[in-house]
């Protein structure tokens, strides 16, 4: 079942599971009169969805299991993490523990003095924690074979889709679109009705480029290839966006930013909705008591298997020093435990990173909604980096200057992403 | 003997009362200073310290982390200059600066004047009313103004199609979003200009135009020839803060509603700034960036005041 391939970002792994290392030593256990304070830099804290609440509810359930550890929580928006850690790196007070984004995990772990998850505990309380995740997860943020970040959340794109507006446009909501082309004639049907069609969230503010990987994986293409060079200007990169492009275009598709979408669809505007599973406990609470809220596979390109990415984040320690970087371990340690994953799983709608969670929740509403994305996770395709050190300016280039205007104005998407590849060929140099 | 013994021996042969003197004066001469350090320690350390700290910055290339900082001359400004985003990032700063001029001047001095003529506890009910945006949380205004301009079902959609009007994506479309950020924007010049209008218009004589009534001037002549033309100098003041603002007060808009988006329309100089900084992490560039907004701002301050002086000259 958990089939999710490695990044690649660091190490060029090709998410066949690269075997993690095992290192000995560690930092001992805290001995229980010791009090320590950690900061915890968070962009799901704080949020007024569903996301901030369960990340209190992680912190409340760590508190009263660790008495001795508080845990001192700071809210950041998921653009700016990185400038975050960078200018708190440059004070001198970075936080003991940050969640960073799969999209700059990868410039993270480059210029930042981030302590290897893997060294803080002993090798064999290492070995005993990470048994039930899969390997192939595990290398997410490994170099060398060594983990540098914990993989904390993690979600793949879903077509959500509201069943009451499939039935006003005459479509069975028992047979939700499987393609893009099903897509758009479902889209252009409920558009009829007065309602928007479909959206596709690949222009999101937090510039993050998991969806557009994601599309344009399924249409055979890539952002970059196995040996890093930028290949995002091959055709098949450009036929995928030309046919999001082509959504708008028919009408299908309101040209506005992911956040308009969203809250379209949670209002009952929207027919149809692709985007991260992260929001569908948002969504169910949304939908509850106002429309019927169904979830199905990323639609894929005709026959071509669906490729979706992953999205979500790593937990990355920056502590100074052994009292700091033992308790951060033991914070990692319980949100990646069963005991984390189910709060991170039934109260935000992140995958369960260890199958015993996902066998133990499988009669809730929330995993059976995650059921087609849990199908499709034998499909995964690695989440890719651009190379060097300017790895995520080359990510806002690609959003705002490329897919933005491709998918929303119409911009010729041959030229547009050729010129971009260019742009993104000089900064990865 | 030396000049120097020459001159010892002769303070010697004054005597005692006559070192009193230049002690007395030194402790005069040091007084003010003693007045003024907290001030300039201030200028020196947030302000002057600073502003050369940025200045060595921009010839380096750094990444706010790295210990390794490289010297780089003028690379910094050289790429500033060749690159299309930071002299496309300035003129959309003068389009701001166009736009926002009438909610610096005209629409304040109007309201101004239009309250100052009815004083009473209305009028100040009223202006408090007015001064309300500068004290909101600039980033909650934003935010609430997200909710109004939302291009699917947003209220000033709402209402275009409640008349019949076609919808936009204000802030999504790139021919109306900087209009759109200079009209979220404008309301704080409004408000505090307003209070500055006023103050100027307090300080004006009444009698004055108290005898042109007699002489049967109508309200209006009396505004147009009278008071508009003594509110002259709050006008220019006005008008040359409205050029240092507007960039300033459009970021947090900008920030928060388009990051400078949809296809750089809504970009500006600070907005830059931040973006090479603190997105790119480039601090080089983000300080030669900080270093060229200084002087041209500079250059437009001493343009306006030597303006002023052959005005006066003539």
């Amino acid at each position: 079942m958990f089939a999710a391939a490695a990044c690649g970002s660091s190490d060029g792994d090709d998410g066949s599971g690269t075997e993690v290392a095992a290192t000995t030593g560690g930092i001992a256990p805290l001995d229980s009169a010791t009090k320590v304070t950690i900061k915890f830099l968070s962009y799901n804290y704080g949020t007024p969805g569903l996301g901030g609440t369960g990340t209190q509810a992680l912190i409340d359930a760590f508190e009263k299991a660790h008495p001795n550890i508080t845990v001192e929580p700071q809210g950041v928006a998921t653009k700016d993490v990185l400038t975050r850690l960078r200018t708190d790196t440059a004070a001198g007070s970075p936080p003991d523990v940050a969640q960073v984004g799969w999209s700059k995990m990868a410039e993270a772990v480059q210029a930042l003095p981030i302590v290897p998850v893997q060294e803080i505990p002993p090798a064999a309380e290492w070995d005993e924690h990470v048994a039930g995740i899969s390997k192939s997860i595990l290398s997410a943020v490994s170099v060398d074979g060594q983990v540098k970040a914990m993989p904390y959340t993690m979600s793949i794109p879903v077509l959500y889709y509201n069943a009451d507006l499939f039935r006003a446009a005459g479509l069975d909501p028992a047979k939700p679109p499987a393609t893009l082309e099903e897509v758009k004639a479902a889209g252009l049907a409920i558009k009829g009705t007065g309602s928007e069609g479909v959206y596709y969230g690949v222009v999101d503010s937090a510039k993050s480029d998991f969806l557009t990987q994601s599309v344009v994986n399924g249409n055979g293409g890539s952002l970059v290839d196995a040996n890093g060079e930028v290949t995002l200007d091959k055709p098949a990169a450009v036929g995928a966006l030309a046919g999001i492009q082509d959504l708008v275009k028919s009408g299908a598709m309101p040209a506005v930013n992911t956040e308009t979408a969203l809250a379209a669809f949670t209002s009952g505007k929207l027919g149809m909705l692709v985007t991260s599973t992260a929001v569908l406990a948002s969504a169910m609470k949304a939908a509850d008591g106002k429309f019927e809220l169904g979830t199905a596979s990323f639609p894929t390109f005709g026959s071509k298997p669906a490729r979706p990415t992953y999205s979500g984040a790593g937990l990355a320690v920056l502590a100074k020093d052994d009292a700091h970087k033992r308790a951060a371990w033991e914070f990692i340690k319980f949100v990646t435990s069963d005991a984390g994953f189910e709060i991170i799983t039934s109260k935000i709608g992140y995958l369960p990173l260890r199958e015993s969670v996902a066998t133990k929740l499988a009669d809730s509403a929330i995993v059976k909604l995650l059921a087609p994305s849990l199908e499709q996770l034998d499909t995964v395709a690695p989440y890719t980096a651009f190379r060097g050190e300017k790895a995520n300016q080359a990510v806002v280039a690609l959003q705002d200057e490329a897919v933005e205007p491709i998918v929303l104005r119409g911009a010729d998407p041959g030229p547009t992403l050729t010129s971009v590849a260019e742009k993104i060929r000089k900064l990865s140099a | 003997m030396s000049t120097l013994e020459a001159g010892a021996s002769t303070l010697d042969a004054r005597g005692h009362a006559n070192r009193r003197v230049p002690a007395a004066a030194v402790r005069a001469r040091l007084t003010p200073w003693a007045y003024q350090a907290p001030v300039l320690i201030s200028l020196l350390v947030f302000v002057y310290g600073p502003l050369v700290f940025t200045a060595v910055l921009s010839l380096l290339d750094w990444d706010l982390v790295s210990p390794d900082k490289t010297f780089v001359g003028v690379d910094n400004y050289r790429r500033l200059v060749e690159e299309p985003e930071f002299p496309h990032a300035l003129a959309r700063t003068g389009l701001y600066v166009l736009a926002l001029l009438p909610f610096a001047t005209i629409v304040p001095m109007a309201l101004a004047i239009m309250l100052w003529k009815r004083p009473g506890r209305a009028s100040d009910n009223y202006r408090s009313l007015l001064f309300l945006p500068v004290v909101l949380a600039p980033v909650a205004t934003a935010l609430s103004w997200r909710f109004v301009l939302n291009p699917l079902g947003g209220v000033l959609n709402q209402v275009f199609g409640a008349v019949g009007l076609p919808e936009q994506d204000w802030l999504g479309d790139p021919d109306t979003a900087l209009w759109a950020i200079s009209l979220i924007t404008s309301s704080r010049f409004v408000a505090l200009n307003i209070l500055l209008y006023g103050a100027a218009l307090a300080a004006l004589d009444r009698r004055a135009f108290d005898a042109a009534r007699i002489d049967g001037a109508t309200e209006w002549e009396i505004t147009r020839h009278l008071v508009v033309p003594q509110l002259a100098g709050t006008t220019v003041l006005l008008s040359f803060l409205c050029v240092v603002f507007a960039g300033q007060w459009t970021f947090t808009n900008i920030a928060v509603l388009t990051q400078g988006g949809p296809d750089a329309s809504t970009d500006n100089v600070y907005y830059r700034l931040y973006t090479y900084a603190f997105t790119f992490f480039d601090a080089g560039t983000g300080a030669a960036a900080a270093v060229l907004i200084v002087l041209i701002l500079t250059a437009l301050f001493g343009l306006s005041t030597l303006l002023r002086r052959r005005r006066v000259v003539g």
